[in-house]
């Protein structure tokens, strides 16, 4: 693998930590030193633990530490998992066997070992959610605590489910471990960069398009729902920007775009910044491995390719995280993908749904807007 | 013979060594710093040093090169991948590189300063890291800075003061500074280079030409005492905390550049009793003592400024949380008697 400057996405074990800790009743344990474990706790905002191992559990070995920690938290009824860091997952210990007597969910995630995506995948998979069909509803896949639209995305999903009257059932990965037994037999996601594989896929939320025909399918598969009002607010908002936008249109031109982000949402914007703006997709850069496009794009792993990309296509418009920020000039700029330094978030904001799209649109014309007037002609 | 001795006494949350030598690196501005590890590694640094600039209002963002490793350098060792980052970053233009090494290139073995003693057209510099397993995040600080003091001689003594080891990802870094600029300014005493924060690597040959070396704090002191092996300087071992401190720090720094402090520290002491005039509102307050970590060196700055404005500290149920952070000089508790107001009053 080349070297790499100014990495912009975390590791394997990150992903891993961002899967289960998005789950109250598991008890998630970094396997490794302060220093792997200050990283996920600062990034995901939610209670992990950490053996915090030192060179002498490198040299003698690190049962006891191990087992010293999971001691601690043994009998609060929580589930244990325990996430390996690069170290601990080379020195070849045995840890499955030595935690046989505690049922411990082991995770052998180490950075070295791939990117977020492989992580938390990899941990989901290990946790082997079960449908049963018992369950009433359909569930929320895609929901990641890495993500800084997660809260905003459930709210809005939480809110048309419920108008369309379909109960909502497993949220993943945001809810109780409990409920990741019983999960419903559909699902609607949020983020396909992180999609579970659980039950039957009805479709994405993501684009007015998209979260027409999902709910479409919901009000298909569930007798009792009634999705019409959601459907007609989604006609109705969709009408406003749609006259938003051409008002905009009336006086200035449609941006050029350079997106950088997980393959789902830089996908999810470009569509939606082609069909209601007209805008002129130059390039896309998908932190991760994402599926085709129909326009131009590659996989961005560093800053110094982002800040060759936006040279390179010198786009009125720059979407990504505060890293892309940083090296965008003047340029506009809106951020869809963590991390967003540098700017104060309390509310929760969408970016799926209907008030996902309202709100993505409102901000990339406000931010052209002010742009145009910062930067006349 | 205990082969597994209690870690009891040993600090687990020291942080990683990478991250300490970093805080350093990064801040020679001119130069490049190749972390040998995973992407992983680079990225949680680079994202902790992106937040911390941004919360600091500055713009410009380390040049932070991964080797990224990957499973298969893990199995047969990274060197390579090593080289093979050394010989690209050396094509650009930067007068010298640094090379940090993380617990997994440790762990398999490679040889990081064999490497980097290779001919390489610009210096090529090993700062001992290993991550965790080379000690803690103040340790990675520490040899980043002597590693970095190793570069240069001993110069014609100026009369200038040195900064050494400020901390680059405390919020409050600049004020920080700039409340012992304006100590020495007061003084008359002028300030010499910051070693090491925005420096160029030109300017880091003016580190042995001080009179007289300030430390961040006493965790320093291994590089005060490597300075003054080296270049002869003498130094003083923290930032000044809290009022009495701050005055004592003053004496301190003008009897080793020996000018007379007396016309200075009658104009702090007039600048503290008019702070003290200022806050007069909020005393005979009860209140407790609180925030993330209280040093003594904090809660002895904290009990001073409590003390003079007759603050019951403790032992009342009605009391008034008061913040409690590491302050420097009198600015900083000026600026910590402000969060006490706002937490009496709330």
């Amino acid at each position: 693998m080349p070297e790499c400057d100014n990495p912009l996405w975390p590791c394997a074990m990150t992903g891993a930590a961002a899967c289960l800790a998005g789950f109250d009743g598991i008890s998630v344990v970094i396997h490794g030193s302060s220093g792997c474990y200050y990283y996920p706790t600062t990034l995901l905002h939610a209670p992990l633990h950490g053996t915090f191992i030192l060179e002498n559990e490198i040299i003698f070995g690190s049962e006891d530490r191990l087992h010293e920690v999971i001691g601690e938290l043994s009998g609060t009824g929580n589930r244990i998992a325990v996430i390996t860091t690069c170290v601990p997952a080379i020195l070849g210990e045995d840890i499955q066997s030595m935690l046989a007597e505690q049922e411990v969910l082991l995770v052998d995630s180490p950075g070295f070992s791939g990117d977020v995506e492989t992580g938390y995948t990899k941990a989901l998979s290990l946790l082997a959610p079960q449908t049963d069909a018992a369950t009433e509803g359909v569930n929320i896949d895609g929901i990641c605590l890495l993500d800084p639209f997660y809260k905003g995305n459930l709210q809005e999903i939480r809110r048309l489910l419920g108008r369309a009257s379909v109960p909502v059932a497993t949220i993943f990965c945001r809810d109780t471990f409990r409920k990741t037994r019983t999960a419903a037999t559909c699902t609607i996601g949020t983020n396909d960069d992180f999609i579970s594989g659980i039950g039957n896929y009805l479709g994405g939320t993501l684009g007015i398009d998209t979260l027409r025909a999902t709910f479409e399918r919901l009000g298909a598969a569930f007798e009792d729902s009634d999705v019409d009002p959601v459907l007609q607010e989604l006609s109705e908002q969709e009408e406003e920007i749609v006259r938003v936008c051409d008002k905009f249109l009336r006086r200035f031109d449609p941006p050029s775009v350079v997106i950088f982000a997980g393959a789902s949402y830089a996908e999810f914007a470009a569509q939606t910044l082609e069909r209601y703006l007209d805008a002129d997709i130059r390039f896309i850069g998908t932190r991760n491995a994402g599926g085709s496009s129909r326009f131009p794009a590659a996989t961005v792993t560093g800053l110094k390719e982002v800040k060759t990309f936006i040279d390179l296509h010198n786009p009125d418009l720059v979407l990504g995280s505060s890293f892309e920020r940083s090296v965008s000039s003047n340029r506009a700029f809106y951020g869809i993908t963590p991390p967003l330094r540098g700017a104060v978030r309390l509310a929760p904001v969408p970016l799926v749904g209907i008030n996902g799209t309202l709100f993505f649109m409102e901000q990339v014309l406000n931010a052209c807007m002010d742009h145009t007037r910062r930067v006349p002609g | 013979m205990n082969l597994k001795p209690s870690p009891t006494h040993i600090s687990r949350s020291g942080g990683c060594t990478l991250t300490g030598a970093l805080s350093v690196t990064t801040q020679v501005r001119d130069a490049a710093s190749i972390i040998h590890g995973p992407k992983g590694c680079a990225h949680h640094n680079f994202s902790l040093f992106h937040a911390t600039l941004i919360d600091n209002d500055q713009a410009v963002l380390p040049d932070l090169v991964s080797s990224a490793l990957d499973e298969s350098d893990i199995v047969f060792g990274g060197e390579d991948a090593l080289a093979r980052s050394i010989r690209s970053v050396c094509g650009r233009d930067v007068p010298a590189v640094f090379v940090l090494s993380t617990c997994i290139a440790a762990a398999i073995g490679d040889d990081v300063e064999a490497v980097c003693g290779r001919d390489w057209p610009v210096p090529v510099i090993p700062i001992p890291t290993a991550g965790f397993l080379g000690g803690t995040f103040q340790d990675g600080v520490n040899n980043a800075l002597i590693a970095l003091a190793d570069l240069t001689e001993h110069s014609q003594t100026s009369p200038c003061v040195n900064i050494i080891g400020e901390k680059n990802l405390e919020y409050e870094v600049e004020e920080n500074y700039a409340e012992i600029v304006r100590l020495l300014t007061l003084l008359g005493i002028p300030v010499g280079i910051r070693f090491v924060h925005g420096l160029s690597l030109d300017e880091i040959p003016a580190l042995g030409a001080a009179q007289l070396n300030i430390l961040r704090d006493p965790s320093l002191v291994p590089v005060g005492e490597h300075l003054r092996k080296r270049f002869g300087t003498p130094c003083i071992p923290s930032f000044p905390t809290g009022f009495s401190d701050t005055l004592a720090f003053m004496n301190s720094v003008a009897d080793a550049c020996r000018v007379d402090a007396r016309r200075a520290l009658g104009i702090e002491q007039a600048l503290q009793a008019g702070i003290l005039a200022d806050f007069a509102d909020i005393g005979d307050a009860p209140g407790v003592f609180c925030g993330m970590a209280l040093d003594p060196e904090s809660s002895r700055a904290a009990r001073e400024a409590a003390d003079a404005l007759h603050i019951r500290v403790g032992g009342d149920p009605e009391a008034h949380p008061l913040p409690v952070h590491p302050v420097v000089g009198t600015s900083g508790v000026r600026r910590m008697l402000h969060r006490w107001r706002r937490a009496i009053h709330a």
